[in-house]
């Protein structure tokens, strides 16, 4: 059955529209272009929102939480008491470590000049667990730069403007990681398993041993994402599949993802 | 609808969506329930579609989906696509008389809604699909169902009746 003219029209226009579509995607320009866009035509709204809403926020928050909030503040206090004095103890220890890399000249992950940064939004959306930075291109910081904080990896940055970037959490489910383990050094593949998910770890070998609470660290192989060294998850349960010469495990992040102010760019790009 | 009404219908929503979209994107994607954020730039479109505003609901829907979608990491687009869709859809609900506020049972419009909340998140990822990303299944989506389509139950007369006291609108009556 001939097909008429119109509906003939509609469906070449349809996949015109849909091979253009795909095209512009895969180029992003057009879509980052249009991106910065509405984020000027929005800026207005948000900051009437903002000045409205920030003090309300505020006032309810503190009401409820005061109490929270004095405890809270004692546990910093006392927080910031160890840590001064892990830090004058360390800051001997580097010195000879230091010295020694002088000698050895072995990579010292200390070294790695960073950029700290403020977490200035999380991601509004359910499909993608991503946080903005303050600082971006013009501070240096280049898509691909592993993030740090809170006592372990957060992610890695995706795109940058001027002076903003956007990092990909570790939990995001197009994040995966290499991390290792254990007095072998074996190395296995983190996914990342989508936002309030956690992270998933598959295809260990049996002869690996991995206990829950078991720190990995990120994987120092040539061609990683990461600097070698760094804490990325703790592993919070195992499963094992009868007679498989492999087995599975579900890790959390190290670093508190839930409570992000500032962050750590690590100025390291992956060797090639 | 004479021209100064219209013109004043068009501010009217202009700055609507635009305080709609900046509560979004700075107040709600702070106050997540059960890990979930609820999205209403997609409630938007479907109140205004079924409060009878035209193919201007469905520019409503893309708008504020492409204002949302600036501060998403997800591919640009994909709100506005699901914006676009509810909004089409909502339209064809009032176009035949459902959902009518005034009309039809109290419980009908929060129904649609809650399947709105419900089905709009699979429009995204059916429209994530299209831009080659396979991966949006993998959040939490039945939660972000759910809990889409309880809150839009729960918001969407309030919301109905505030925009037609603010803007106007009214379903066209059959």
């Amino acid at each position: 059955m001939a097909l008429s003219p119109s509906r003939r029209r509609a469906i070449t226009l349809s996949v015109l529209a849909g091979v253009t579509a795909v095209g512009l995607y895969q180029a992003g320009g057009v879509g980052n272009g249009v991106r910065g866009l509405a984020g000027g035509v929005l800026r207005p709204f948000s900051w009437a929102v903002n000045l409205v809403a920030a003090p309300i926020g505020h006032l309810l928050a503190g009401a409820v939480n005061y109490s929270d909030l004095v405890s809270q503040n004692q546990q910093l206090r006392s927080q910031l008491g160890k840590a001064q004095l892990a830090a004058g103890v360390n800051s001997g220890a580097s010195q000879t470590l230091a010295a020694l890399d002088a000698v050895l000249h072995l990579p010292f992950i200390g070294s790695t000049p960073s950029v700290v940064a403020q977490v200035v939004s999380v991601s509004p959306t359910n499909f993608a667990a991503t946080v903005t930075l303050s600082k971006g291109a013009a501070d240096g910081l280049l898509p691909g730069m592993p993030v740090v904080a809170n006592g372990g990896v957060v992610g890695r940055i995706i795109t940058t403007t001027n002076h903003g970037a956007t990092v990909r959490l570790v939990t995001d489910a197009n994040s995966s990681l290499n991390v290792t383990f254990g007095k072998q050094a074996t190395t296995v593949l983190v996914d990342g398993r989508g936002v309030n998910n956690g992270l998933a770890m598959s295809g260990i070998p049996v002869t690996a041993p991995l206990t829950i609470g078991q720190i990995l660290l990120s994987s120092s192989l040539s061609g990683s994402t990461m600097p070698g060294g760094l804490p990325v998850a703790k592993v919070t349960s195992i499963s094992v599949t009868p007679g498989s010469s492999t087995y599975a495990a579900t890790v959390s992040p190290v670093a508190d993802l839930a409570h992000l102010s500032f962050v750590d760019v690590l100025l390291w790009e992956p060797s090639t | 609808m004479g021209a100064i009404d219209v013109s004043r219908l068009l501010a009217t929503l202009v700055v609507l969506t635009g305080l709609l979209v900046a509560v979004q994107v700075d107040v709600l994607s702070h106050v997540r329930i059960f890990g979930v954020v609820v999205m209403v730039v997609w409630l938007w479109p479907l109140v205004l579609g079924l409060l009878g505003a035209g193919p201007l609901a469905m520019v409503v829907g893309a708008v504020s989906g492409l204002c949302f979608d600036a501060h998403a990491a997800t591919n640009f687009g994909l709100n506005a696509a699901v914006g676009c869709a509810v909004a089409a859809v909502a339209l064809r609900l009032e176009r035949n008389g459902v959902g009518d506020i005034d009309g039809a049972a109290w419980w009908t419009a929060p129904a649609l809604a809650a399947v709105g909340g419900v089905v709009a998140p699979l429009l995204l990822i059916v429209a994530g699909a299209f831009t080659l990303d396979f991966s949006l299944w993998r959040g939490s989506l039945m939660t972000t169902m759910v809990v889409n389509g309880v809150a839009f139950a729960l918001v969407s007369r309030p919301l109905l009746v505030g925009t037609r006291i603010v803007t106007g609108l009214a379903p066209a009556r059959r």
